[in-house]
């Protein structure tokens, strides 16, 4: 029998998710993405003319991270529910399940599609964000050296792994949004779920805050559990600092990474384990 | 393998639908018990909703058996090892419609584990086989339901599986897009292929099906060959020029005096499908074989379409 047996295979692992990568580059999500990253960039340049030095700079930063993690959002839960559910509701997941594939292949690489997806739309706007910003400290030092005396002040590798943490972030919430389409019978339902899931891993810090003074120890211990089942987005925000100052500290950047790493494996298992069974 | 292994065994199965939230259940196959051996042409038959469809999702395990054990070529069917020699068109398919058809079969192919070295030689073929070379380089959103099924079957094709099933493959297709499916099923066979064929389209089922079951509200109504199951085998019939009433009367008499009976009269037609397709031109693009069997005239009754027809578009 063991001739006979079809080992997991990350070659068809990437072919699914090469495939769903394509199918968001053919469905023209690309075009819509590529307008996003350069409206959102281009209406950062609206502030120029505050022109109040390096505090603008910081400026254009954090607006260009708070549209990235708003739409990367969107974005993420949107594609995420719309590439599976193509599958489902197109039938094609008939076809193509009917193969000699492992369904853990199918739904990594359903993930692996649109976790590309979304790297592409960070890589867009945080290097179209990096040129601005490159561009505007360029004239600010030209207006005023005695302020950029010891050279430029942004520090645009922070920056680039702050954009990188966020793509993980966006990984993990995709994993949640991939666990709920698993079991769930329409896109409305998994995107409705998708975005409370969304508030609830970005506000839950706010609940453990609050609740570990309550005396309750059962609902002390209701709390901290659902703290540890949903992920604390809220660590992602390395910004606040960001790109000035002290700089990044890369050991919390690295605890974060693999903090979204462990996430995204343990809930796309689940994933896959609800949809071992699913009746397609 | 021992030859002894049926291609599909099915036994005792019965699969239920929870269709309400209540827990409502619907039986949608009952007590099914089948087998399918290797190298036969086996047709199920039945109306709509009888579970036809659920009977074939249940074999690639895409569906779950509520009780019951299905086997593909020895194997349950809930294990991917099942899949393996497998081929399969579903109903009214539908495809990745931002392909090409070419893209498309090659990306199947891949799934399959075809072998880099052969898979351009592959793909070419099968998509020859069925026809559509012309059209293999346009996207699949743009093809008919025709041609849907063609690519459909290519993809089934590509990996040169031993069993090809297909769920309806000739519903919704003009009388001859499913012609030439009836032929290319038939060719399958002269390759040795099992296939497992639904439809609720008799006629076309009988030229090409060695054994056929009918289902009904799931259960299983009758299987057997069709020779068994239709044929009059106390009967025959003589094909003459036409008689004068008189010799008609002749005749009657010298077969009574010999003890026979004549049972009736009629006049002989020729199937409004043949009719049409005799009347049609028809653009096949019946190719070369995709794998090594042979590439002999079919001998159904379907008429021949002509393979040399390079500059004609497969039917929109
Ligand atoms: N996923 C499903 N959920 C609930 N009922 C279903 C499902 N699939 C099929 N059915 C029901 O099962 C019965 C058999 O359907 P099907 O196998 O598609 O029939 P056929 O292919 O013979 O037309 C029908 O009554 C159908 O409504
Ligand atoms: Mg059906």
């Amino acid at each position: 029998m063991s001739a006979l047996s079809v080992p997991f295979s990350f070659n068809r692992l990437a072919l699914i998710a090469s495939n769903t990568f394509l199918e968001a580059v053919r469905q023209k999500l690309f075009n819509f993405l590529l307008l996003l990253a350069v409206g959102l960039v281009a209406s950062a340049q609206f502030f120029r003319d505050f022109n109040f030095g390096s505090s603008e700079l910081k400026f254009i930063a954090d607006f260009g991270f708070g549209a990235l993690i708003f739409f990367g959002s969107a974005l993420t839960i949107t594609a995420t529910a719309q590439l599976f559910f193509s599958e489902i509701e197109n039938r094609t997941a008939l076809t193509l399940l009917a193969k000699p594939i492992w369904r853990a292949e199918f739904v990594f690489g359903k993930f692996l599609g649109v976790f590309s997806v979304i790297g592409v739309f960070c890589a867009l706007t945080i290097g179209l964000m990096m040129a601005l910003l490159w561009h505007r400290e360029g004239q600010l030092m030209a207006a005023n050296p005695e302020a950029f005396e010891a050279g430029r002040i942004m520090r645009y590798g922070d920056l680039f792994i702050v954009g990188v943490l966020q793509w993980l972030k966006f990984g993990v919430l995709s994993a949640i949004v991939l666990l709920i389409a698993s079991f769930s019978n329409t896109n409305l339902y998994t995107v409705v779920t998708g975005f409370f899931a969304l508030v609830i891993c970005h506000l839950q810090y706010l609940a453990r805050d609050s609740w570990s003074n309550v005396d309750s120890l059962v609902l002390r211990s209701v709390v901290r559990l659902l703290s540890f089942v949903f992920p604390n987005f809220q660590l992602f925000n390395l910004s606040d600092e960001i790109g000035q100052g002290a700089g990044l500290d890369p050991m919390l950047a690295g605890r974060v990474a693999l903090y979204a790493l462990g996430y995204i494996t343990v809930i796309g298992g689940l994933a896959v384990y609800s949809f071992r069974n699913r009746e397609i | 393998m021992n030859t002894s292994i049926p291609a599909i065994s099915i036994k005792g199965l019965t699969k239920d639908f929870a269709v309400t939230l209540r827990g409502v259940k619907l039986r949608a196959v009952d007590d099914l018990s089948l087998q399918v051996e290797k190298g036969q042409v086996f047709g199920l038959l039945g109306p709509n909703g009888s579970g036809k469809s659920t009977t074939i999702k249940i074999i690639l395990g895409l569906l779950g058996a509520t009780v019951g054990e299905v086997k593909v070529f020895g194997v349950p069917s809930h294990q991917v090892e099942s899949r393996r020699n497998v081929g399969y068109l579903p109903e009214a398919p539908y495809f990745y419609r931002y392909l090409s058809g070419y893209e498309l079969v090659r990306f199947y192919a891949r799934v399959c584990g075809v072998p880099k070295a052969q898979l351009k030689a592959r793909v070419n073929d099968v998509v020859d086989w069925v026809g559509l070379s012309q059209a293999a380089n346009r996207r699949v959103g743009t093809y008919s339901k025709g041609m849907l099924q063609r690519i459909g079957l290519a993809q089934a094709l590509v990996h040169d599986p031993k069993l090809i099933v297909l769920d309806e493959p000739t519903a919704g297709v003009d009388p001859v897009g499913s012609a030439e499916m009836c032929e290319l099923i038939l060719k399958l066979k002269r390759q040795g292929k099992t296939v497992l064929i639904t439809s609720h389209l008799l006629a076309q089922i009988e030229d090409v099906c060695d054994r056929v079951a009918i289902l009904d509200h799931g259960k299983l109504m009758v299987e057997g060959s069709l020779l068994e199951l239709v044929g009059q085998r106390d009967r025959q019939a003589l094909i003459v020029d036409p008689l004068p009433a008189a010799e008609i009367e002749a005749l009657r008499e010298w077969l009574t005096s010999r003890g026979h009976v004549l049972n009736a009269i009629e006049q002989p037609r020729a199937r409004l499908d043949q009719l049409f397709l005799s009347k049609i031109s028809r653009t096949g693009h019946l190719g070369g074989n995709p794998g090594v069997g042979s590439n002999v005239v079919p001998s159904s009754s379907v008429p021949k379409s002509s393979a040399s027809a390079p500059s004609s578009a497969p039917k929109a």
